[in-house]
């Protein structure tokens, strides 16, 4: 009984003490650059949570890495390290770019969900190299997608800035410089912002925030992917192939097969990643469209512990330390350099922990059992 | 067992403790903020706020340029002015949150370093039409005087036209190279100005020609901008002009270390080179990002700032090469003929291309 009570402490105190070891290597930095660590911890939260308008943002951040995150955790399921979602959302965003603009005069109904489904295709054909390769051919998955993230950097500087640069910009005599940018997409491919519905409840956005339907999605496809992982035979051949490849095989799954239909799958989710962006804050894409969301989907995984919702409380997170880090860094002044500094050591404190106290409350589970079990047998033996 | 339990214990007590602690501080916050508000007032500083591009402060380039600029107006308006500058850590959203925040807060005048600026700039302005807006080589359409933006607009290819020649005329070996930052079109009109001045001055001259990269990281990455400008020196160039930023430094190194000439960009990068590279660094080319941002502070301060675009080229002294008490003796000889090409593009009677397809054209004009 006591250590029942104990487990469920340590549950609840593993993301505090994350929290309070972070404060305090995080104080230790502030201090050096010398501010107030009292006053920069006060402004990220004040300033993240007080303001209706940093509260949006903050879901507008964790929109993409949602959608990251389910990517990098379907491929950690089934035991596939998938680093490729940064090239995969990219090509993703540039092919339902490439729908948005080229594709025009259709109705929003049906222009939009086409825009998204070539998102999603795109994603998945970037993620079918790799897949491939590993299949039939044993490649490492993790070296082939690390070396389509660059190709695929390159691919997208060359057909934003050479071949689907959009040339109609005005310029002064040639002067000034044009963005180097895709046209732009015509309204019926936009996403349209959630004000409308926030409204209803009495709830007036700003209106530069672009929290937009995709956060809805993006909860929604958490949901669905934990349906298939948890109550579709699928998912359980995925899990299954996850935890030991070679038993799963014994028992009739075939590997390849959940292999190739599971990355796929991861690669479409990573396909809709750049969307949210693309869809209703840029509105074309450019050689300044966000990076990075397929490495912090990484990051976003593993603290969520690949599992569905706790992906969506961790790209919350994300969100908020975005958030907090524009606050302090335009009302306290705190060098950018800092800022990464913070953010790197706070995630770490976070997996650190977790991981220590998992690792601790696995063991006081095992031996609860073990209590259990021979309590029983003895029981038994009466 | 029982260490962990206290460890436990411990730990559960620190966080009440520090718990305890930041209540205690949250009661002195708003007496702080209260004394802040009081004080504000009495000043009536003008507030100038910039936002640096790729590469950031320290590129002894670019972005430093247009801090020197803020920082000569933070001099000499000190009783007037207060300055502050911004890095953005991410692209796109951060940077428009950074110009929206600063808006909000009280600023006047807020500089956007860079045309990625452009959109940015663009949206808030609007939203904000009492802050006044500066965006350094990004043009916006359909300003006029009385707008809250003014773009200040360079015609970097007249500068980058005197340095072509003037590279031309020091190589002996008849290859010079170029090595720019991130592929992107204002960095291209670096190059076609290159290429068009080191032709008009010598038609067979070979010019290599290198990027650094698809991304905003190409501004920051010397070690790539040595291993381009070394290629192009054992490829045979021996004079070397970069555009790449915080990259360039890479540039001037690589020419130290091959006894070659390299030519700076936007600030006189022989000022800020070390002492054993500074013989290594025939010229600059320079872009008067620092004027611009200095004028447009002034103009402020006395009242008639106006919107619109503000056009620095040769003709303006916004783009010139640079001449110092290092590479005085060395670029002495061509001194003449690189201020006769200068007065004759003011005339007109050189038009320099602004793109490829320009270039072209000056280029079979060349030949005729």
């Amino acid at each position: 009984m006591k250590r029942k009570y104990l487990i469920t402490v340590m549950r609840i105190l593993a993301p505090v003490l994350a929290i309070v070891l972070s404060a305090f290597i995080s104080s230790i930095v502030i201090l050096a650059i010398g501010k107030s660590p009292w006053q920069v911890f006060y402004t990220i939260f004040r300033f993240s949570l007080s303001r209706l308008d940093s509260v949006a943002i903050i879901l507008y951040n964790a929109t993409p890495l949602i959608f990251s995150g389910l990517a990098v955790s379907l491929g950690f399921r089934m035991g596939l390290f998938n680093i490729g979602v940064e090239g995969q959302y990219l090509i993703g965003a540039f092919f339902a770019a490439l729908a948005g603009f080229t594709l025009k005069g259709l109705p929003a109904v049906i222009h939009l969900p086409l825009v998204i489904l070539c998102g999603a295709l795109g994603g998945m054909l970037w993620s079918f190299i790799p897949i491939y390769l590993k299949v039939k051919r044993g490649v490492h998955e993790v070296i082939s997608t690390i070396m389509l993230n660059y190709i695929s950097y390159s691919l997208i500087h060359y057909l934003i800035a050479d071949v689907f640069m959009d040339r109609t910009q005005k310029l002064l005599d040639g002067l000034g410089s044009m963005l180097a940018r895709t046209p732009k997409l015509p309204p019926s491919a936009l996403m349209p912002k959630l004000h409308g519905l926030l409204g209803l409840f009495g709830i007036e956005l700003p209106r530069h925030v672009y929290l937009n339907w995709f956060f809805p999605l993006g909860l929604l496809m958490a949901g669905l992917t934990y349906y298939l992982l948890m109550y579709t035979p699928f998912g359980f051949e995925l899990r299954a192939v996850g935890q030991n490849q070679e038993a799963a095989r014994t028992a009739g799954i075939k590997p390849e097969r959940v292999y190739m239909v599971g990355f796929l799958l991861s690669g479409a989710v990573a396909g809709l990643v750049g969307l949210s962006d693309l869809l209703s804050y840029f509105g074309y894409m450019d050689l300044d469209f966000p990076r990075n969301y397929g490495f912090d989907g990484i990051a976003v995984a593993l603290i969520g512990q690949n599992n569905p919702f706790g992906i969506i409380v961790s790209a919350m997170l994300f969100g908020f330390l975005k958030r907090g880090a524009e606050g302090i860094q335009t009302l306290l002044n705190v060098p950018m350099d800092t800022i990464v500094i913070l953010q790197a050591v706070m995630i770490m404190s976070i997996v650190v922990i977790t991981k220590v106290m998992n690792d601790y409350i696995k063991r006081l589970e095992k031996k609860e059992d073990v209590r259990v079990c021979s309590s029983q047998n003895s029981s038994l033996q009466v | 067992m029982k260490v962990r339990k206290i460890l436990a214990v411990g730990l559960i007590f620190l966080l009440v403790a520090a718990l305890l602690v930041g209540c205690s501080k949250q009661e002195q916050q708003p007496q702080q903020q209260q004394q802040q508000g009081q004080q504000a007032p009495e000043t009536e500083k003008l507030k100038v706020g910039l936002v640096f591009d790729v590469g950031g402060r320290g590129d002894l380039s670019f972005n430093d340029s247009a801090y020197a600029g803020l920082e000569r107006a933070a001099e000499d308006f000190a009783d007037k002015i207060e300055v502050e500058y911004r890095e953005p850590s991410g692209g796109g959203q951060d940077r428009e949150q950074l110009l929206r925040l600063l808006a909000e807060n009280g600023y006047d005048l807020i500089f956007g370093v860079g045309f990625l600026f452009t959109e940015h700039i663009q949206k808030v302005s609007q939203e904000f039409p009492d802050v006044k807006f500066g965006l350094i080589d990004g043009f916006i359409d359909g300003l006029d005087e009385n707008s809250n933006v003014t773009c200040l607009l360079f015609k970097e290819h007249e500068g980058s036209f005197l340095v072509g020649a003037a590279a031309a005329m020091k190589s002996k070996t008849g290859k010079i190279g170029f090595v720019g930052g991130m592929k992107t079109p204002l960095i291209e009109r670096f190059e076609v100005g290159y290429m068009a001045g080191a032709k008009y001055v010598n038609p067979n001259i070979e010019i290599l020609s290198d990027y650094i990269g698809t991304t905003g990281e190409a501004f920051k990455d010397p070690v790539k901008g040595k291993e381009l400008a070394l290629k192009q020196f054992k490829a045979g160039a021996d004079v070397v002009y970069h555009a790449s930023g915080a990259s360039g430094v890479g540039v001037i190194e690589a020419a130290a270390a091959e006894k070659k000439l390299a030519i700076g960009v936007d600030s006189d990068q022989s000022l800020t080179a070390k002492e054993d590279q500074r013989p290594y660094i025939l010229t600059s080319m320079l872009k008067s990002v620092d004027v611009s941002v200095y004028e447009t502070i002034k103009s402020l301060v006395e009242g008639n700032f106006k919107g619109g675009y503000s056009v620095f080229g040769l003709a303006e002294n916004g783009v010139s090469y640079a001449v110092n008490d290092y590479n005085k003796e060395l670029i002495s000889d061509i001194q003449p003929k690189l201020d006769e090409l200068k007065d004759k593009i003011i005339k007109g009677e050189i038009k320099v291309p602004v793109d490829k397809k320009e270039y072209q054209e000056f280029e079979k004009s060349l030949f005729k």
